[in-house]
């Protein structure tokens, strides 16, 4: 059923609420919080997702529901075709985690005491055990720590093992929970490229939470921004920066002195003698009218035109700016 | 079977990662020569006083083996409450329940490898020090294989004592104060300083009823005093007090599992 199921995630009108109770006898108080707002979603098998908010917004508790540890107050949900929290059992068989500040390695053994528990604890059969094992060894470049207990291992190195351990039973869906945190810059991107590739290659659906703005950049194709429970945002990635704030960066270096330039919508970041980085907001003008009154304004020796950093599209998002019309439903990009 | 397999190689892991701990072993080790010293004076005196070659059915190398082995099973315990408790109010328990495991028995399993390292480590420094002390006390295979049955159930008696400490994080803030209390009842009335003969004979039926005597005082009676009539009665107290805990840890641990939302976001 597992392998099978083109659809890997749905939820329909998921929710969770809790009670909390304080005051003892007749001063006894209790309070309904709602942590999860009737979310309905669709992720389609393979799909690498961001599904991000700020803290409290409901991501930790759509997980735990996910993965079968919480029961929901109402709604439906389905993860490989399985009922999680009926069927947690089955389900973590195919399910994989990694959570960026818990760690599954055996702090004094080496990774490979780990993989060998991991291949009994799922119940692997030896001869595919084996054969995955080294081919994660050799994918997440693993041989030359293999044997070095973890301790004495670089984050970058240990988090490699754990994403690594995470994929050993073949899971069909992977939920990774602040995956980079902590790490340098190339081992940052070292992870999120194995990620990447292992969700291209294996076919195995992404599940991303992070407050990294790169690694929902570079990992994950759609993003689902939640907050006080609710889908406040579903859509490509891309499409987040290009449709949510509708603005460019664009860095231009200049042969001599360039003109001002002066248009509707186009702010100067950065100005030295040579160079220009504006911020145009394409809906005031056309990016095509910015480069226009660019050319005029000087010899070009170089130009640039990038999408604003993410991290201000997300905060922009959780300050509760304008949100766009939610993509409910709209699942074709993969 | 493959369950079977399953826990028994976590509890192999268990023992395996101990053995990185031999620093603080050594150091334990320590402490129990000094506190077997210090139980061989007091108990010389005693003997001497009294001018009994027996006390509570035991010689003075008898009484220094026994202490051996209640000091070595003490010592042995790991810190399953504390990490327990850690493992709920850091939510790492709602983590180990991604994995086809079930978490009482895992933490049973390593618990058990992690015991048996310390407890063989501190067996082997115990036994010389008591040699070196009062020389050997008559042993027998047979009777040592009697110690052997009981001591299984002892350590997992313990366990689950400790593991339903642990899991009261789910309602209180700390858990210390109740392992502090279990862990000193656990050696006085257990047994760990002075054998049950010893106490007044109006409280020896509740103490030996108690499971606490069951973890420490039994097996350390059949180590220096094999009877099989006592292993008998013992097994029996050992196997009821696990089906008691048993039923405990599963009613609390469901109750727990269900507040799982409240700790580790």
């Amino acid at each position: 059923m597992a392998n099978s199921n083109p659809i890997a995630v749905q939820l329909e009108n998921l929710s969770k609420t809790f009670e909390l109770r304080s005051g003892w006898g007749r001063n006894r108080i209790r309070r309904a919080v709602i942590a999860v707002d009737g979310i309905s979603l669709t992720i389609p098998a393979g799909q690498s997702v961001a599904f991000i908010g700020p803290n409290g917004a409901g991501k930790s508790t759509t997980i735990k529901m996910l993965t079968g540890i919480l029961h929901p107050s109402a709604g439906q949900a389905q993860v490989l075709g399985y009922t999680p929290w009926r069927e947690r059992r089955e389900l973590v068989r195919y399910i994989g985690a990694v959570f960026g500040q818990r760690s599954q390695l055996w702090y004094h053994l080496p990774p490979r005491d780990t993989f060998e528990l991991l291949a009994r604890i799922y119940s692997l059969d030896r001869g595919s055990y084996v054969r995955r094992r080294d081919t994660l060894i050799e994918r997440f470049g693993l041989g030359e720590f293999l044997h070095t207990p973890v301790r004495k291992l670089s984050l970058g190195q240990r988090m490699r093992a754990e994403v690594a351990a995470s994929l050993l039973h073949a899971p069909r869906v992977l939920f990774l929970d602040e995956p980079t945190i902590g790490l340098d810059v190339i081992a940052r991107q070292e992870l999120r490229d194995l990620i990447l590739e292992w969700n291209r290659e294996e076919g195995v659906t992404v599940f991303l939470t992070s407050h990294d703005a790169g690694d929902i950049e570079r990992v994950a194709r759609r993003v689902i921004v939640i907050n006080h429970g609710r889908v406040v945002l579903d859509d490509k990635v891309s499409a987040l920066r290009r449709q949510y704030l509708g603005s460019k960066i664009l860095s231009v270096k200049f042969h001599a002195p360039p003109a001002p330039i002066v248009l509707p919508g186009v702010t100067t970041l950065k100005a030295s003698e040579y160079a220009l980085k504006l911020e145009v907001d394409t809906r005031a003008t056309p990016i095509e009218q910015v480069m226009a009154e660019v050319l005029r304004a000087g010899a070009v020796a170089d130009i640039a035109i990038e999408d604003p950093p993410l991290e201000e599209v997300i905060a922009h998002i959780y300050a509760g700016g304008s949100a766009p019309e939610v993509a409910a439903g709209d699942h074709k990009h993969a | 079977m493959m369950a079977l397999r399953k826990y028994t190689w976590i509890g192999l892991t268990a023992a395996r990662s101990n053995l990185a701990y031999l620093s603080e072993v050594a150091a334990r080790t320590v402490f129990l020569a000094v506190i077997l010293y210090i139980f061989l004076r007091l108990w010389q005196v005693t003997y001497g006083d009294t001018g009994a070659t027996q006390l509570g059915g035991l010689t003075l190398p008898q009484m220094l083996w026994y202490l051996v082995m209640t000091e070595t099973l003490t010592l042995s315990a790991p810190r399953v409450a504390p990490e327990i408790d850690q493992d709920v109010r850091t939510g790492a328990l709602a983590v180990q329940l991604i994995r086809p495991l079930s978490y009482p028995l895992a933490r049973l399993w390593s618990t058990l490898g992690e015991r048996l390292v310390r407890f063989g480590l501190n067996l082997v420094v115990g036994a010389a020090i008591a040699l070196l002390l009062v020389g050997p006390i008559a042993f027998s295979a047979g009777g040592l294989l009697l110690f052997l049955l009981a001591l299984p159930c002892a350590f997992t008696l313990d366990f689950l004592g400790q593991f339903l400490i642990g899991m009261g994080a789910f309602w209180l803030e700390d858990t210390s104060g109740l392992l502090l209390i279990y862990s000193r009842i656990t050696m006085i009335l257990g047994g760990m300083l002075i054998p049950l003969e010893l106490f007044p004979q109006a409280v020896q039926p509740w103490l030996r009823a108690l499971p606490f005597s069951s973890i420490i005082y039994g097996p350390a009676r059949m180590f220096v005093h094999p009877d099989a009539a006592f292993l008998r009665d013992l097994i029996v107290r050992q196997g009821l007090a696990i089906v008691v805990l048993s039923g405990a840890v599963a009613l609390v641990y469901r109750a727990g599992i269900r507040r799982i939302h409240a700790n580790g976001g």
